[in-house]
């Protein structure tokens, strides 16, 4: 291999392989490594010295938790946040941008209620990748890895990364009764399912905690915090009772760890199931009916509300999926996929159905969690895994569009009614600051406190940082 | 890998010397040389690393090669740069590789060493004496001297500590001492070490501390060992060579061996460990009373000749070669599995097993075993997977970069994987229910040999010439099949790698541990805590025909396969050396069969008839998910570990526990629908006739192998009396029993 091949290699990694494992290694960031302390055999004492020493104190803690709203499909960029009216009548579209309470932001006119609150969005327009397939893109989005290709086959497997959640799980838990990740009310695929909504790696103890009831329904309850139907709490607790006295009998909880480990979770699942606090961040029924009705009487509103509730009770980090496939062709269900197929057509579709949800929901969710005081701790991300094709196509609608999209950052320790990158005159590139996920996984990571150089390790022991990019440091308030 | 050099950095911080100590070739202003020192400097600092300016795309504009692999690219690295301002000839003080890692001016990477320190003055004499770049002329370094050598040392409490001495021997004769500028790295989270090579007790057992300058590494054993004060082996019998190697090496650790375990304890484990499943209460009875000598290995032998047996290792077997629906559909899924099953059953040679399924052609329905290329449909990935399944080697890390330190390169990884290049398949018709979901594939295949096909080197696009792996030589000719090629190399004797893999696999799948461990990652900076034990091993997988009974009776009748998991005297305090058991949870399907068996409920999974176990089952999703709400047991082994058969890697199959399991145990569907459902087993105990007392000793035997004892059975009886009837005691108490620690886990 020539120095030249060499360059280009170590510079971008071999196409389509496994770029990201090269960066084994050490560093001080090891000493953020995940795992946790007690893996690593450290004293406190050792910690705190070698903290200090590295004059190396992990970020400071700006979103104590995370909301993270994907919108699975691929949102059009140059129809909501960033118009283009100066553009060509074949790229514009139909849609007129309206002024928001941001000077120089307009939005379009279909967002209202969001052109009003713009001053808490920090909007990234020059977001961009080249995964044109959903899976891929999906998974990019929702793990801030590049997948090792760009294919509808990409399938969910242990060599994959694992969800933001998953990571926040295994380096940052809370210590409580609550879960950490919460994710809901769909799983998402697009042919099979798509990678990156679990822990993959990391192992199913910091999967989500996931719901696959519909927090619309008049019956929305979790299973695992209801007893079944002829198994009262007191039964229980006498079943437990014997099981002890079992236990005392075999020892195995005196010499074994894995013994001790079960037995840990048999007593946090409890406190669980007998838990109020719990019980009542689930229980949405006790939100008063103007509120419900404010976020919307759909799965995905509710599901908004459900994030507010959660992240109140102090759960770190909620993904609410806007819908279960990518959708597109109705304007009563399904995701952002507007590509106009099957004589379906983009902008009598979005107009009914994705707008008026996004319009409805997200001003609700931000207004709620200021009214609330949280706002300023709660990063809310929205998002799809790509934009739309700038120039509409021969069915009126738009393709996928992944060279150049936006995202919606509010609360949480970004700058409010601040744009941050943007597109070229068509919203085909970006033209400043491009952003890739791996940067805004990053970023995500250090508002939460996060080292992103944090170092997890996957089943083949290789040493892998949590996010390959670089924290947008001038997006953070 | 797992534990790398927290106090490799808190040396860095603090601990470098001050020039004039231990110096380094050329401390001394003048004759400082790049790829000696400079370039162990970069290395000690942690420059290099991967999360630092060794990353692929650098760090802050400035990228240097991994871990120091290629000098010449770091010269041209830090001599031209931004506008030359790394090195300042004129003024050294002011050169960015001094002011950054001297913290003199902001560095991401926080202060490495301070002005006036070693590595500072090694650079700064570097600079001063004109920054002269890699000099072919300049000794070499040819080995290091490390001390202690390749024995294991073995450090006994109160010791806690141990000083690690590395000497470089270069070509022109000198030998210098680099303890302070080699590299430490323990592997596993047993031992730290300082920045110096002072390693350090966490906590007692035995590990691996990697030690590297510049081009070379070298591991050094260490084990620190409880107080051996009045110690005497107390440890049971030597039965067979086994127990000499086992026994052997805790004599050295001077460590006890727990005492062999009793029959209920042995009959559970060896009845899990070879039929899958547990022993039923009419068993255990019968075993317990048995006497005589020779009980146990005649159980072995009885075990090995069930059907059970061959459902159980098939059920292992078809985790690793990727059985799964997807890609194999439901026939073909089936068909490999009875191929795979019958193979075990009928005690067919391992080597002849590895090779059908590498050199399986033709139809996928006919010929099973060429499902194994049908799963593998990528040539990098058959390569990869064909590595790990079959010579315990993980290749994946050779396909982005040379390890800087491993055995394997890029050469090598693109060598073995052209191989495989010529691989085909004849798809006659893709009937998958999805057209969107190109994974799936159903219908009959054929997987043929192209004549031509060759992979291209992504580095340069060029041919590469196919070679076995870890050979300079082993190319097949022109008119050879490369399959057959290289099933003859695999399974030849006196391959390097097959029958010590193969072996280890055994030992793990009743030890809990391998020998090499993780047992498919064989290499030499992972050796073995038994070597000589895995080589006879190995041997006597050869020599015995590759039957892999012969070796399970030897493994199994073995005091240290026997062995009590309760610790003696000081052992528990080291999960080391195989000193006693490790208790750990039962697999997925052993615990849906287990709680099938005793509860006396079979559970449904989706796409089969009631009534087949778990182990049986022999793809992931017969059905998917979204096409049929999976049964309850269906969710229950996935959450319990059951792979997905995506991997060749043991550790697909996850054996952690976890919040949900314990909800699924104690308010999930499953268990709660088998206690409670009319007709199980605990309905028609109840309706029996038997009384109380034979009612707590029937299900204290299915559930445990043993009788309840004196409290056991007194807290029963409390819970008979409150529970207020008989059947819902006796789901109380089932309940109770099954979400026991010794039933939930194998000890």
């Amino acid at each position: 291999m020539n120095r030249k091949d060499r360059e280009r290699l170590l510079a971008r990694g071999v196409p389509g392989t496994c770029g990201d494992f090269e960066t084994a290694g050490i560093s001080r960031r090891s000493l953020l490594r995940a795992g946790g302390l007690g893996m690593l055999g450290l004293t406190l004492p050792g910690l705190l010295r070698a903290e200090e020493t590295a004059a190396l104190a992990a970020p400071q803690v700006k979103a104590k938790s995370v909301i993270f709203l994907f919108q699975f499909g691929g949102p059009s960029h140059v129809d909501t946040f960033d118009m283009k009216p100066g553009a060509p009548a074949e790229i514009r579209g139909p849609h007129k941008p309206i002024k928001s309470v941001v000077p120089g932001l307009p939005v379009s006119e279909h967002l209202p209620r969001m052109a009003k609150q713009m001053d808490r969005i920090c909007l990234v327009r020059s977001m961009h990748h080249t995964m044109k397939n959903h899976n891929s893109a999906a998974y990019y989005a929702l793990t801030g890895h590049a997948p090792p290709r760009d294919d509808q086959r990409l399938r969910d497997s242990l060599s994959l990364y694992p969800a933001y959640g998953s990571v926040v799980d295994k380096v940052a838990p809370l210590k409580s009764e609550l879960p950490t990740f919460v994710s809901y009310p769909h799983v998402i695929s697009d042919g099979s399912v798509t990678p990156g909504q679990r822990a993959s790696f990391l192992g199913k103890a910091h999967d989500p905690f996931f719901i696959a009831e519909d927090p619309n329904s008049k019956n929305f309850k979790l299973p695992e915090l209801s007893l079944p139907a002829g198994l009262s709490f007191e039964r229980l607790q006498r079943r437990r009772e014997m099981q002890k006295l079992i236990d005392s009998q075999s020892r195995l909880l005196e010499y074994s760890a894995s013994a001790k480990g079960l037995d840990d979770y048999y007593k946090k699942a409890l406190e669980m199931l007998s838990s109020t606090r719990v019980r009542d961040a689930f229980d949405i029924s006790r939100e008063p009916e103007a509120v419900r009705e404010s976020y919307g009487r759909h799965t995905y509103g509710q599901g908004c509300l459900l994030a507010r509730r959660l992240v109140e009770a102090g759960v770190r980090f909620v993904t609410v999926y806007f819908d279960a496939t990518i959708g597109g062709r109705s304007a009563t269900s399904g995701g952002w996929d507007t590509h106009g197929f099957d004589n379906t057509r983009m902008f009598p579709i979005i107009e009914k159905r994705h707008l008026p949800i996004t319009e409805q929901t997200l001003p609700t969710l931000l207004d709620d969690l200021d009214d609330r005081g949280l706002l300023d701790d709660t990063l809310v991300v929205w998002m799809g895994e790509f934009g739309r094709t700038p120039k509409i196509n021969a069915n009126k609608s738009r393709d996928h569009w992944p060279q150049c999209y936006s995202a919606l950052l509010a609360g949480g320790g970004v700058k409010g009614g601040y744009v941050h990158g943007a597109s070229d005159s068509t919203g085909a590139y970006p033209s400043r600051d491009p952003v890739r996920p791996d940067d805004l996984a990053a970023t995500v990571f250090q508002l939460m406190g996060i080292d992103p150089a944090t170092e997890v390790y996957d089943t083949q022991d290789r040493p892998l940082v949590i996010a390959e990019g670089e924290a947008i440091t001038e997006l953070i308030a | 890998m797992r534990s790398q050099i927290l106090f490799l950095l808190l040396g860095v911080m603090w601990g470098w010397s001050q020039p004039g100590g231990a110096s380094l070739r050329g401390a001394d202003a003048g004759a400082v040389d790049f790829s000696s020192d400079v370039m162990a400097v970069l290395s000690k600092a942690g420059c290099n690393q991967g999360t630092c300016h060794g990353n692929r795309s650098g760090k802050g504009g400035f990228k240097l090669s991994l871990r120091g692999q290629d000098p010449a690219f770091d010269y041209r690295a830090l001599t031209r740069g931004p506008r030359g301002r790394r090195i300042d000839r004129v003024i050294p003080e002011k050169s960015l590789i001094l002011l950054k890692p001297a913290a003199e001016v902001s560095h991401e990477g926080g202060r490495r060493f301070r002005a006036g320190d070693a590595p500072f003055e090694i650079l700064r004499n570097w600079i001063r004496s004109g920054a002269p770049g890699p000099d072919s002329r300049s000794a070499k370094l040819e080995r290091l001297e490390v001390s202690p050598g390749k024995e294991l040392e073995v450090l006994v409490d109160p010791v806690a500590e141990l000083q690690v001495r590395v000497h470089a021997v270069f070509s022109d004769g000198t030998r210098k001492d680099v303890s302070e500028f080699a590299v430490y790295e323990p592997v596993g989270d047993t031992v730290e070490v300082s920045s110096r090579g002072l390693v350090r007790r966490s906590a007692f057992g035995e590990s691996t501390v990697l030690v590297r300058y510049l081009g070379r590494q070298e591991p050094v054993r260490v084990a620190f060992v409880p107080s051996g004060k009045g110690y005497e082996w107390r440890g049971p019998l030597e039965k067979n060579f086994i127990d000499k190697a086992i026994f052997g090496k805790l004599k050295r650790l001077r460590l006890n061996s727990s005492v062999v375990c009793d029959d209920t304890v042995f009959l559970r484990r060896a009845t899990l460990d070879l039929a899958g499943r547990l022993p039923t209460s009419d068993e255990a009875r019968a075993f317990i009373s048995a006497a005589g000598p020779g009980k146990r290995a005649r159980k072995i032998d009885e075990l090995l000749a069930t059907a059970g047996f061959a459902d159980f290792w098939a059920l292992k077997w078809g985790d690793l070669l990727r059985n799964e629906e997807k890609v194999l559909d439901r026939k073909g899924v089936q068909v490999f599995q009875r191929w795979i099953r019958e193979s075990i059953a009928s005690g067919k040679p391992l080597d002849v097993f590895a090779r059908e399924i590498l050199t399986a052609r033709g139809s996928t329905y006919r010929n099973p075993p060429a499902n194994y290329l049908r799963a593998n449909r990528d040539v990098l990935q058959r390569a990869e997977n064909t590595a790990q399944v079959f010579l315990g080697v993980r290749l994946a890390c050779a396909k982005c970069h040379n390890h800087p330190f491993e055995r394997w390169t890029q050469d090598d990884y693109y060598g073995w994987a052209a191989l495989f290049s010529r691989v085909r398949y004849k798809v006659f018709e893709n009937k998958r229910r999805d057209g969107l979901d190109k994974n799936a594939f159903v219908g009959e295949q054929v997987v043929w040999i192209a004549r031509e096909g060759e992979l291209k080197d992504p580095r340069d696009g060029k041919r590469v010439a196919p070679l076995l792996l870890g050979t300079k030589t082993g190319s097949p000719g022109e008119k050879d099949d490369p399959l057959e090629f290289l099933a003859d190399w695999v399974t030849s004797r006196g391959n390097p790698f097959f029958s010590r893999s193969l072996a280890n696999r055994i030992w793990f799948n009743l030890m809990g541990k391998g020998l090499v461990d993780p047992v498919d990652d064989f290499r030499a900076t992972n050796p073995s805590s038994h070597p000589e034990l895995l080589g006879r091993l190995a041997r006597e997988l050869e020599e015995g025909g590759f039957e892999l009974r012969k070796v399970i009776r030897l493994i199994m009748n073995s005091s240290a396969y026997q062995l009590s998991s309760v610790p003696v005297d000081s052992n528990g305090k080291v999960e080391t050396g195989f000193a006693r058991v490790l208790p750990r949870r039962l697999d997925a399907e052993q615990l849906v069969d287990g709680l099938a068996q005793v509860i006396g409920v079979s559970p449904s999974f989706n796409g089969y008839p009631r009534g087949i176990r778990a182990v049986q089952l022999p793809g992931t999703n017969a059905i998917l998910p979204r096409y049929k709400k999976p049964s309850s047991a269906d969710v229950f082994l996935k959450l319990f570990g059951k792979p997905d058969r995506m991997l060749t890697c043991e550790c697909e199959r996850m054996s952690q526990t976890h919040l949900a399991q314990a909800f699924h145990l104690v308010s999930g569907p499953m268990l709660h629908d088998m206690i409670s459902s009319g007709d199980n087993r605990l309905g028609v105990l109840a309706d029996s006739g038997l009384d109380e007392l034979e009612l707590v000793s029937e299900l204290y035997w299915s559930a445990l192998g043993r009788p309840p004892s004196e409290i056991e059975t007194a807290s029963a009886r409390r819970l008979f009396s409150s529970a207020g009837g008989g059947r819902a005691a006796l789901e109380d108490l089932a309940w109770a029993l099954v979400n026991s620690k010794e039933f939930l886990l194998r000890r």
